[in-house]
This record gives C-alpha cells, structure tokens and sequence, in this order.
C-alpha cells in the first residue's frame, strides 16, 4: 500500500531579503519538519523569529530562497506565482489575525470568493458558501457586510471562506490575535473540533503559549531556526529552554 | 470567473465610491458628447453644403465670361461669351439642356410697392437646368424668347415683397418702368450657394438684352449653363467646350482662355474634401476632451489600485492569478467609459438633434457613426486607459499587499 505523502514537506528551507540599505538579511535557516495530514500544529516563536516567514512559505504566499517546500508531494518551490495562486485555491485555507475580508462585500460574497476563483459555477458556491456559514452559525447573516459583525463573528466568516474551498490545509496566522479571549477560545475550540471531527490539518502561527496548547505539536522557531518540535510541552518553559540552549 | 462575475465585481467596485466614480464618468460623458456634436455639426455643413451644391446638379456647368486671372487679377467679366456660343455648345453630343445668361439688378414695382431684386435674363431651358418647379402660371418659352416678349416669372418672396395677390398671373409689374406680365411664380427653394433663388426675377434673355439694357452687343452674355447626360462623363464635356471655345474667340495656343468653365461635380468634390477636413478638425478637437476623460479613468483606476492594496492581496491569498486580477480591473475601467460613452452619446444626439430640430428648424443627419465611434471608444479607452493600473494591480506581491494598510 502506497503511503500517502504528507501534507508539508520543508527540506532546508532558507529565506534571505535583500535590505533597502543594501546587503541580505537571513530570517531562516535551514528549516525542516514535515506535517502529515489530520495533524493540528502550532508554530510558536517570538516576534521577529521567523514564524510569519515560514507561514508564508507553507501558505505559498512567498517562495523560499533556498531549499524544498513539497505540498501533498508536489515541489512548489520553482512554480510561477499563477501556478502557486492555484496552489493557495486549491489546498489551502487562510484565516489571518485581521480577517481579511472584502468590506464592501456581504458575507456570502465574501465566502464564495475562493470559489469564484476555482470556477465554481454561481448556484454551486452559493450552495457551498451556505453551508459553510451553517457550519460556522452565521447562516442568517449572509447578506451582512463584514463591518456589520462582532470580531468572533468576522473570524468564524473566515473560517467559513477558508473551508468552502475544502482545503487540505488551514492556516491560521494568529487568528485569536485580533478578539477577546472568550472569543479567541471559542475560535480555538472550533478548530480543534474540525481537526479532531473533520480530520483537517491545522497550522496555527503563534507568539503564545496559551494558544499552541489547542493543538497536538509544537514547532518552536528562535532567530529562524528550530529549537524544538514535539508535542505540546506542559509548561513554556520547555520551549523557553530550547531558545536557551539554541543561544548558547 | 464568467462574465456576470466580471460585470458584477465590476459594478460593485464602481458604486461602492459613488461619487468618485460619477466625476470620472463624467469626463467621459462630456468627452463623446463632444465628439458626437463636433460630428453633428461636421454632418450638417456637410450636408447643408451637398444640398445647395445639388440643387444645381452634379451634371451642370457653368461657363462664364472672362479670363480667370490676369497678371494675378481676375479680370472680371468681359462679354467674351455669346449666345451663339451657346447654340454651338447645345450641338455638342452630351449636352442635354443650355441657356445662356445675364444678370442684373432690377427695380421692380407693382402698385405703391417698390422692390430691388435680382433679375435674370434666361432661355427656357433654365427650368431644366436648375430643375424649378412652377407654384402657378408657366415659364416662358423659346417664342417669348424670339420675340423678346415681356414676360416675367418671379420667385415667391418677390412676389410677397411686392404683395401681389395669391395668384397673380395676368398682373402687370414695372421692371425699369417697362410694364411686364408676370406670367409664373416658381416654388420656393431655398437659398443656394448662389443666393436666395427665392428672390429674383426671370425674363426672355432677349427681352433683358434688347428692351432693358438697350445692349451695343444684344448677343453676348455673361454666363452660359448647360447640363449634361447624367452618365456622361464631365471631364470630357468640359474638355470639348473649352477646345470648342477657344476655337470660335479664335484664341491661339499660350493665349488665356476668355471664359472660364465651372464644373459642379469637381466643385462637390472639392467641397466634399473640404468639409470632410472640416469634420476631422472639430472632431481632433473634441478628441482632446475624450482623451482628459480617459486620463481620468487612468488616474481613477492608479487611485483604486492604491486603495484597493489590500483587497488585490486577499484576491490573490485566495486563488485569483494574475490574468483574473487585470481582467477584472480592465473590465472595471471598460465598464466606467462603456457607461460614459452611453450617457455621452445619448446627451450628444439629444442636443444635436434637439437643438438643430427645435431651435434652428434644421434637420441636423443622423448618422451611425457616433454609434460606433462611441462603442469603440468605450473599449479603447477603457481597455487603454485601464491597462497600467491593471498590470500594477496583478503584479502587486500577495503579502506585501496583505500588509499594507
């Protein structure tokens, strides 16, 4: 039996960029792990080391400047930036910290979007794009604007929009970072039940510790490297040690 | 993506800043309503110029008497021509009708009324010629013109200015203080590019020549006209009567013609050219205004670009490649200069025709040009001026864009 590739794949992945003042500066440094499908996985690091770099690796956002990134066994690392738009359409989901909906579209509008852009016919991601809103509870507010919704509200929206495509992958870039903390749980809850009853891979990028015990496995990132990869720790200071001892 | 989604995000995009939008269609409105009256006006001088040019024919020539120029001068109108010649050039194969002509003021009076008009001493086939039609009574023919009867037909005006009764065939005129009957009023035509023909008075050539003019030289005239077959060839004809001419006034060769031949259809042509230049200026002209409108919608779109940073950004972080991106921005700014285009041709053949229907009694030509011309412009300035934003919206970096704020 053939086993299944997983859903992440780094191999030494490198990012550099160029600074306007002249010279590069490296933000990571030959990261590698692999994350296999129904895992739910948060990459915690401090501002600054890197996590957003690598979030924006894996979601196909940005490439990487050396190394292999494999998505579901495909190398995306030499794919042209329509070929990776598909790639994003297809596999995977984003909910950010900020939301990012289109303001001047309703809900519904706003969740069909990925579909629309898969060539989903109107009847077909209108029915989709309603039942992913039924999933979320916001199914009476579809033709609401995004600034007529409480932050919870905005970010289960996104949720919505993030599976309607039924993605392989959920990308969450702080996503409790923008709400309350009876919200934030009650969206951390959410993708803990979707992981566990819908089988979804979940990657959660997040500066706390809090947050990355909803999930399975950490990915701790200092100054751009890995200084642990396991599962959630007891206590921070397990991953306080690792930055520690990466230091030194 | 279908094209209802491209429409409607287009839709959506432009009415979600209303008034934004509403100035930059603005531009275009004014921008083909010009162009559309520039091509109004163009038309009607056109026309207006066709009309008075046709009434005379494409088929008449014109030949007058004298040398065209003379040391840089034109040396006016000696009585070089004859009514002999006249009778020559009606042998001429193509000729289909001929009369010679003379010109003159008259007074004219018919009661207390005292009238200063245009008076014109012709042969019967100046009904021909200038295709009038009678209102009553009938023109004069070839005996009245052998015995140089004093028979006169008038334009309708004269005969209003002189307020003769509604049909006054049979009443007697004073032309010089010589009684004439007024045997015909021909229909109103209108003026022509030679003046009112509405305003004048025909008699027998001879009649003006011998009892008016009491002339040393009864036979010669200032003005021949003929018309020809319509499927004879112009050129020809006139190339026949010159050489017919200078043969008869004995002229040898390198001596100037004494007379000088007017050919109608090379004077349309040459009005046609001129009018049509006439219509590609004030066109250019408009054309100005259409490309501020475009440059509005550049600027609108570069704005919107700007504006929108964010929103290209989640496009893009959820699946639209670049093609979708600058597809769905030229559509937007097609959309604005297709609507613009629209209201401008609607408003433009709205005051073209209004105002040349109602205001100065015209009847201004409708033509599908404007149609086109404003279809076309609608996609090739929407298309050009859309295209840079465009390309600015779909090679904007996904996270960069979702960073900006």
């Amino acid at each position: 039996m053939k086993n299944n590739p997983p859903v992440i794949s780094l191999k030494k992945i490198c990012k550099i960029f160029p600074l306007e003042i002249g010279g590069v500066q490296q933000v990571l440094f030959d990261i590698s792990f692999t994350i296999d499908a129904g895992e739910f996985v948060a990459i915690m690091g401090p501002s600054g080391s890197g996590k957003s770099t690598c979030m924006n690796i894996i979601g196909a956002l940005d490439s990487a400047s050396t190394g292999v990134y494999e998505l579901y066994g495909k190398d995306i690392t030499t794919m042209t930036p329509d070929e990776l738009a598909t790639i994003r359409n297809e596999y995977i989901g984003f909910v950010f910290q900020n939301f990012n909906l289109l303001p001047k579209r309703n809900i519904l509008d706003n969740v069909m979007l990925p579909l629309m852009y898969r060539g989903i016919t109107p009847d077909d991601r209108n029915r989709r794009a309603r039942e992913m809103l039924e999933l979320v509870g916001l199914n009476k507010f579809e033709a609401y604007l995004p600034t007529q919704l409480s932050g919870g509200m905005k970010q289960r929206v996104a949720i919505a929009r993030a599976l309607s495509g039924n993605p392989k992958l959920i990308l969450a870039d702080e996503p409790t970072g923008s709400l309350d903390s009876k919200m934030g749980n009650e969206i951390l809850r959410f993708f803990k039940k979707l992981n566990s009853d819908i089988g979804i891979t979940i990657v959660i990028i997040t500066h706390e510790f809090e947050i990355a015990q909803y999930a399975r496995r950490v990915i701790h990132i200092y100054d751009g490297r890995i200084t642990y990869d396991g599962p959630v720790p007891k206590t921070e200071n397990v991953l306080l040690k690792s930055e520690q001892r990466h230091k030194k | 993506m279908t094209l209802g989604d491209i429409l409607k995000e287009s839709w959506l995009s432009i009415s979600g800043n209303k008034l934004r939008s509403f100035l930059t269609v603005l531009g275009i409105i004014i921008g083909v309503m010009a162009v559309v009256i520039m091509v109004a006006v163009g038309e009607t001088v056109q026309q207006s110029i066709s009309d008075q040019f046709s009434s005379l024919g494409t088929n008449t020539i014109v030949i007058r008497a004298g040398a065209a120029r003379r040391g840089g001068i034109r040396s006016g109108n000696r009585n070089t021509l004859t009514i002999t010649d006249a009778e020559q050039i009606r042998r001429l194969p193509d000729v289909m009708s001929i009369t010679p002509a003379q010109s003159g003021s008259a007074q004219v009076i018919y009661g207390n009324k005292n009238w200063s008009t245009l008076m014109l001493g012709t042969y019967p086939d100046y009904t021909v010629i200038q295709d009038i039609e009678m209102e009553t009574g009938t023109f004069f023919d070839l005996t009245a013109v052998k015995n140089a009867a004093t028979y006169a037909v008038i334009g309708p005006d004269t005969a209003r200015e002189l307020g003769l009764p509604d049909n006054p065939v049979g009443e007697i005129i004073r032309i010089q203080n010589m009684p004439f009957v007024v045997i015909g009023v021909m229909k109103a035509r209108g003026d022509s590019a030679f003046g009112s023909q509405d305003d004048m008075i025909i008699i027998p050539i001879t009649t003006l020549k011998k009892r008016l003019q009491g002339s040393k030289f009864p036979d010669s005239v200032t003005m021949v006209a003929l018309k020809i077959y319509p499927d004879a060839d112009n050129a020809m004809v006139t190339d026949q009567i010159n050489s017919l001419l200078r043969q008869r006034h004995r002229l040898k060769d390198g001596d100037e013609d004494d007379f000088q031949i007017t050919d109608m259809k090379q004077i349309m042509e040459t009005m046609d050219t001129v009018t049509g230049y006439l219509k590609l200026l004030l066109i250019a002209i408009a054309a100005v205004s259409l490309l501020v409108g475009s440059i509005g919608i550049m600027n609108m779109m570069l704005v919107s670009v700007v504006e929108r940073t964010r929103e290209i950004g989640i496009r893009k972080a959820v699946g639209a490649r670049e093609r979708v991106i600058i597809i769905q921005f030229l559509a937007e700014s097609v959309l604005i200069s297709f609507i613009g285009s629209m209201f401008g041709l609607a408003f433009g053949v709205g005051i073209s025709q209004g105002v040349g229907r109602l205001i100065l009694k015209y009847n201004v030509p409708f033509s599908i040009w404007p149609v086109i011309l404003s279809v076309s412009v609608a996609v090739i300035v929407g298309l050009a001026s859309g295209v840079m934003p465009a390309l600015r919206a779909a090679k904007l970096n996904p996270i960069d864009s979702l960073r900006y704020e």
